[in-house]
């Protein structure tokens, strides 16, 4: 008797992992069935028309396109920077843990918090107002720790042999960086890099108050501007939107659109991580 | 090569030479301002419009804030927004560019077709808290309303001249709200007459939208009523506005003048608002 | 290049380098300071006390304005708690599984799996939320609207599982091997090392997988300002509609002037959330380095 209980409660971990499965699965297959019919050539180059009711996602792609771009030119320098100190230069000593410290911190912040910063800082105190380039700065704060953090860690994989015989031969510390040891982390640094920003890609908090707009005419002409994002417009679809009802399919297929961004990043990044460790 | 696309996209965007004209504001006025953004875009290519919504109490804050030309509000200035841009030396333009009815709707097969003001107010403040009284069923009223944000939310607070209770559920917006009531019979909520003005179709709506009376001995009213709105015969019927920052008034000129020409009023109109009673 | 010319260079960088490990603490310290500053600026205006004991929270900008969070810090612990009550045991039996039962190949599909699910965004189980998870709440409960506690519980679960997996398989396959070999040989089978062995020798890594879990979920805004109905008055049940903090934030910070009453008690509410999500990760950190120091030895 107790052997059969016993033989039941084992497959406890399985059922587990059957549930969480049927999670993804419940995701996955609800929102591609009823979102891929949606999408067309139509439905990703075109403007949206008729009160947002018809037409395609075209300003919401290139908004979060943009976004993702600025967020990057912004954090992947500093984060690389920052992450060389860690990793090459720094001591154990108090200010070198207590910037690891704040890097785990930051790290733990929910999105809406550095959406208020950004709203005060990029907004506000330095007059950007609210604009692509407050909302992707914003987003490069959010991923300055997860870049930080995963670039050092690519960097500590590097073997200490190279940097010391690089410098047996009399470069620089500097030189050594530069030409040796990041570019034999480079696969480590990309992977990190994709998997953050495709993270960022997809955030919606930060971009509420610092610019994201529920309409906007035409492509963002400039950077002061405002846009649309993705994200964002799926949850204005949703909930916001005039027609919800009439307007579902379309936001099945930003939903879809918004995924397969993220999943073409992320399966990039497992892409270059496979690359690098079978070369290892 | 990715960067090489974006710099050349980036060099693009600093050379155009557009207008940015930033609207924000009311969530009532937010589909009928993109429709009209969409359309003055058809023929005015170099002005660029971003709309956005989030409430009145955010586009008013915004104009305040500086962050903004065009405030939409579904609700007049308080005195102390009044105050604030009096303190921060912010002047504007009012401009009403459409009269919009707030209708209170049910469940399609709510038994009742009219309340009254003092009867709506007793069950917005939660004096009231079951349908019993009212229609008989016995049910818990199901309040779906909008946001502190929202102008709509303001309006009928000062018009009823309560507070809400606050087991209100507070909804994204109107679409929400129509949501909401379409499922639930035993709900009540409030929206701008537009909203379901669009749906009342053969289709079937899914909502009932109740007739409203001031008082015990008046005649109830329908938000739908063209007529009663033109003579200001609704209870809650309210003009929509637009506030314009000052510095901006000559920039938005062109945007202004096609709302008040025949094609934006015909917009404003299949948008389910109507012209502003003389 | 000269010796002297490249020294330069390498002492400039050096200190361009460590300028911006100094910025992340100026970035940190910043972001404090904005909350506390504007905190401090609220309890000039209202009682801390008050503030922390208020059951009302209804905002406006004259001094009928209640500023209370308990509805809100109320309705985010009925949420986090439903989700937890969801995500522990199904994020540990999962990492039990990966890790003591299956082979090496499904290790390599569950475990990307896993993966997937961490990077589908926010928003996109927000709105799952409102076309699949309510419509199903609502017919199973017979409820009119399934926009409430019950709904954010099973969204945020579905959010915060990826973080308590990962954490929990890398606990369990800390444990050393030594430990399962003598359970064996004593005569338990593999359910029995599970439970009575393992799992309790990994017990710190669980509970940092846990406290991850929950931060995650704490610090969650889309998806519940999407799914629970946002009405700010104390939850009676799962099957209200209940209004969390962030979403407080995210709804109300957009319509405040600057410098207000209400534009200073949201801050000091996003002080609060901050504060909270600070203790919760580093007591999950702590614990998790604990581990790091276990499975070295």
């Amino acid at each position: 008797m107790k052997q059969a209980l016993q033989k039941i409660m084992s497959l406890l971990p399985a059922v587990c992992t059957a549930i969480v499965l049927l999670f993804l699965l419940v995701i996955v297959w609800d929102l591609f069935s009823k979102g891929l019919p949606v999408i067309s050539f139509h439905f990703v180059f075109d403007y949206p028309s008729d009160g947002m009711t018809k037409g395609g996602i075209l300003p919401a792609i290139i908004g979060t396109f943009l976004l993702t771009m600025i967020a990057t030119i912004f954090s992947v320098p500093f984060g690389i920077a920052c992450a060389v100190y860690l990793s090459e230069y720094a001591q154990n000593t108090i200010p070198t843990r207590l910037i690891r410290a704040s890097i785990r911190n930051l790290a733990g912040i929910p999105s809406i918090i550095y959406g208020l910063f950004g709203l005060a800082l990029f907004v506000q105190s330095l007059r950007f107002g609210t604009s692509l380039v407050s909302a992707g700065l914003t987003l490069g704060l959010l991923s300055l720790p997860y870049i930080i953090t995963t670039t050092e860690e690519a960097l500590k994989r590097v073997p200490f042999s190279l940097r010391e015989g690089t410098l047996a031969v009399g470069a620089t510390q500097l030189e050594t960086i530069k030409d040796v040891v990041i570019p034999s982390a480079m696969p480590g640094i990309l992977t990190g890099v994709v998997l953050t920003l495709s993270r960022a890609a997809g955030e919606t908090a930060p971009i509420l108050f610092t610019g994201v707009a529920f309409y906007t005419s035409g492509l963002p002409g400039s950077l002061k501007q405002e846009f649309m994002a993705l994200p964002y417009h799926l949850y204005m679809l949703s909930t916001q939107h005039q027609a919800i009802e009439q307007v579902r399919p379309l936001a099945y297929g930003t939903a879809v659109i918004l995924i397969l961004l993220v999943f073409v990043m992320n399966l990039i990044a497992f892409f270059i991580r496979y690359k690098y460790r079978q070369n290892e | 090569m990715r960067s090489a696309i974006f710099l050349f996209y980036l060099l693009l965007m600093a050379c155009r030479n557009t207008q940015i004209i930033e609207i924000k504001g009311s969530d009532t006025e937010v589909n009928v301002a993109a429709r009209l953004a969409e359309d003055f875009y058809k023929t005015n290519a170099t002005y660029n419009i971003s709309v956005s919504g989030g409430g009145s109490g955010l586009g008013i804050a915004s104009l305040v804030n500086g962050e903004t030309d065009i405030a939409n509000s579904s609700r007049p200035m308080t005195t102390d927004e009044i105050a604030l841009m009096k303190k921060r030396k912010i002047d504007c333009d009012t401009f009403a560019f459409a009269e919009d009815a707030v209708a209170f709707i049910v469940s399609s097969n709510f038994p009742m077709d009219s309340l009254t003001v003092e009867q709506l107010a007793n069950i917005l403040s939660g004096k009231l808290l079951n349908w019993s009284l009212l229609t008989g069923k016995n049910m818990t009223i199901n309040i779906y309303g909008r946001q502190s944000n929202s102008g709509t939310y303001e309006f009928v607070k000062n018009k009823l001249g309560i507070k809400y209770t606050n087991r209100a559920k507070e909804m994204n917006g109107n679409a929400q709200i129509i949501e909401g009531i379409k499922a639930d019979k035993s709900g009540i909520g409030y929206v701008g007459a537009g909203y379901v003005m669009k749906e009342n179709a053969p289709s079937g709506l899914g909502v009932k939208v109740l007739k409203i009376a001031s008082s015990a001995n008046a005649k109830a009213i329908s938000p739908l009523d063209e007529e009663a709105i033109a003579q200001r015969r609704y209870f809650f019927q309210r003009p929509l506005y637009q506030f314009i920052k000052r510095e901006s008034v000559n920039k938005v000129q062109p945007f202004i003048a096609y709302e008040q020409s025949p094609r934006g009023l015909a917009i404003i109109k299949a948008s389910g608002y109507y012209p502003v009673p003389k | 290049m000269k010796i002297k010319l490249r020294e330069k260079f390498d002492f400039v960088f050096k200190q361009l380098f460590r300028t911006t490990g100094f910025l992340t603490i100026a970035i940190l310290a910043g972001i404090f300071l904005m909350l506390f500053y504007n905190t401090i600026a609220f309890f000039l205006h209202f009682k801390p006390f008050d503030f922390i004991t208020g059951t009302q929270w209804s905002p406006t900008n004259d001094s009928s304005a209640r500023f209370g969070i308990l509805p809100l810090l109320i309705s985010t612990c009925f949420v986090t708690i439903g989700a937890m009550f969801f995500a522990i045991p199904l994020g540990i039996g999962t990492a039990a599984y990966i890790s003591e039962y299956s082979s090496k190949t499904t290790q390599n599909i569950l475990k990307p799996a896993v993966e997937v699910l961490a990077s589908v965004p926010s928003v996109a189980i927000g709105f799952l939320g409102i076309v699949v998870i309510g419509p199903f709440i609502a017919k199973i409960f017979g409820l009119q609207n399934g926009l409430n506690a019950l709904n954010g519980s099973v969204l945020l679960a579905m959010m915060s599982l990826p973080t308590i997996v990962t954490v929990a398989e890398d606990a369990i396959h800390a444990v050393p091997q030594t430990f399962r070999e003598a359970s064996y040989a004593m005569g338990a089978n593999r359910w029995q090392t599970l439970m009575k062995v393992t799992l309790p020798a990994a017990g710190p890594g669980l509970i940092a997988a846990v406290m991850l879990g929950v931060g995650r979920a704490i610090g969650e805004t889309m998806t519940v300002l999407m799914a629970t109905g946002n009405a700010a008055a104390f939850p009676r049940g799962f099957l209200d509609s209940i209004r969390t903090i962030t979403a407080t934030i995210a709804i109300e910070m957009g319509e405040v002037p600057f410098q207000t009453t209400h534009y200073f008690a949201l801050f000091a509410v996003a002080a609060l959330l901050f504060l909270i999500t600070l203790a919760v990760n580093i007591i999950g950190e702590s614990l998790a380095n604990r581990l790091r120091r276990f499975n070295v030895s």
